[in-house]
C-alpha cells in the first residue's frame, strides 16, 4: 500500500487551459470551503455585535481579541494594527485549512499539507515583509540597514561589506522557505501517522484494531493541537518579520 | 560483489538511510526542546508573573527547533518514496 497516495490532490473536474493545469481537486475544494468558512463564522459572529457577546460570537471575539492582542499589539505595537487584518487572515486561514483536514472523506485533503499552499503563503509573507520596510525607509536606506553602521573602511572593509550583505540575503530568502516547509511538514507528518496508525489494521492482523484505534484518537486530540499552534507560529513570525523590517535600527 | 547485485542493494540502502536521518534529526531536536522547555519551566517558576510572555516565546522557539526535526523528515521522505 502506497502511504504517499492520499497526499496527492485528485481532480474531481480535469480542467486544462494552454498547458496549465487547473483542475478541480479535492485540494481546491477544500481550500473554498476553508475561505467560505471563515468568511461565514466571522460575519454571523460580527453580525450580531451585541455588546455583552453570547453563542458564536463569545468565541470568535476571544479569537480575534487573541490575534489582535498577541499576534499584533505585542509585537508591532500599536501603529501595527493596519496590518491586524493581514495576520488575522493569515491566522484564520492557515487554522481553518488545517482542522479541515482532520474531517475524513470530505473533503479528506489538509490544503495546508500541500507545499504549493504554503510555500503561496509564504511568498506572500516574504513580499509583504520587504514591501513594509522599502514603504517605511525607503528602498535605498532599507538596503543600506542590512549592514550596520561604523564597518571599518578600505579593502577590508568592502570584502566584510560583502560578506554581511551575504549572510543577510540568505538568512531573507531562508524565512519563506522554513515558514513553507515548516507548515507543510507538520501537516504532513500528523496527518502520516494518523493514516499509519490506521493502517496497521491491514497490514498486521485484526486483532491489533482496538489498539490502533485508541493510537489514531490520541493523535488526531494531538493533531488538533497542532493545527491551532502551527496557525499560530505561521502568523506571529509574519508578524515578527514585518517589525523587524519595519524597525531596521541597526 | 558484482554491478547487478549493488544495484540491488540501493534501494534498501536509502531506506536505511531515511530511517537513520529522521532518528538521528529527532534524537537532536528532542534535546534541544528538552533543554527549551525545561528552562522556560524554570523561568515561569521563579516569576510566574512572565508567565505569558515566556509560554508565547517559548513556542516561537519550540516552532523553530522543531523545524529542524521536520527537514529530516522531509529528507526521510525523498528517500524513502
Amino acid at each position: 500500500m502506497n502511504l504517499m497516495e492520499h497526499l496527492h490532490p485528485h481532480a474531481y473536474i480535469p480542467l486544462k487551459i494552454g498547458g496549465i493545469d487547473i483542475s478541480i481537486t479535492n485540494a481546491v475544494v477544500a481550500i473554498w470551503i476553508a475561505s467560505l468558512l471563515v468568511f461565514l463564522t466571522l460575519t454571523l459572529a460580527g453580525r450580531a455585535g451585541r455588546l455583552v457577546p453570547k453563542g458564536i460570537q463569545n468565541f470568535m471575539e476571544t479569537l480575534v481579541q487573541f490575534a489582535r492582542q498577541t499576534l499584533v499589539v505585542e509585537i508591532l505595537g500599536e501603529e501595527g494594527l493596519p496590518w491586524f487584518p493581514f495576520i488575522a487572515t493569515l491566522f484564520f486561514f492557515i487554522l481553518y485549512c488545517n482542522l479541515l483536514g482532520l474531517i475524513p472523506v470530505f473533503p479528506g485533503f489538509t490544503p495546508t499539507s500541500n507545499i504549493w499552499v504554503t510555500a503561496s503563503l509564504a511568498i506572500v509573507v516574504f513580499l509583504c515583509t520587504h514591501g513594509a520596510g522599502m514603504v517605511k525607509h525607503g528602498i535605498g536606506r532599507y538596503f543600506r540597514n542590512f549592514v550596520p553602521k561604523g564597518m571599518p573602511g578600505g579593502i577590508f572593509g568592502i570584502i566584510l561589506t560583502g560578506f554581511m550583505l551575504l549572510v543577510e540575503i540568505i538568512s531573507h530568502f531562508a524565512r519563506p522557505f522554513s515558514l513553507a516547509v515548516r507548515l507543510f511538514a507538520n501537516m504532513t507528518a500528523g496527518h502520516l501517522v494518523i493514516m499509519v496508525f490506521i493502517s496497521l489494521i491491514f497490514m498486521i492482523s485484526a486483532f491489533i484494531t482496538p489498539v490502533s484505534v485508541v493510537m489514531a484518537v490520541v493523535m488526531m486530540a494531538f493533531e488538533i493541537f497542532v493545527s491551532v499552534l502551527q496557525a499560530f507560529i505561521f502568523a506571529i513570525l509574519a508578524s515578527i518579520y514585518i517589525s523587524l523590517a519595519v524597525h531596521a535600527e541597526h | 560483489m558484482d554491478a547487478t547485485s549493488l544495484g540491488q542493494l540501493v534501494p534498501g540502502l536509502a531506506k536505511l538511510g531515511g530511517g537513520l536521518s529522521i532518528g538521528l534529526g529527532a534524537l537532536g531536536t528532542g534535546i534541544g526542546m528538552g533543554i527549551l522547555v525545561g528552562k522556560a519551566i524554570e523561568g515561569m517558576a521563579r516569576q510566574p508573573e512572565s508567565a505569558g510572555l515566556l509560554r508565547t516565546t517559548m513556542f516561537i522557539g519550540v516552532a523553530f527547533v522543531e523545524a529542524l526535526a521536520l527537514y529530516a523528515l522531509v529528507v526521510t521522505f525523498l528517500l524513502i518514496f
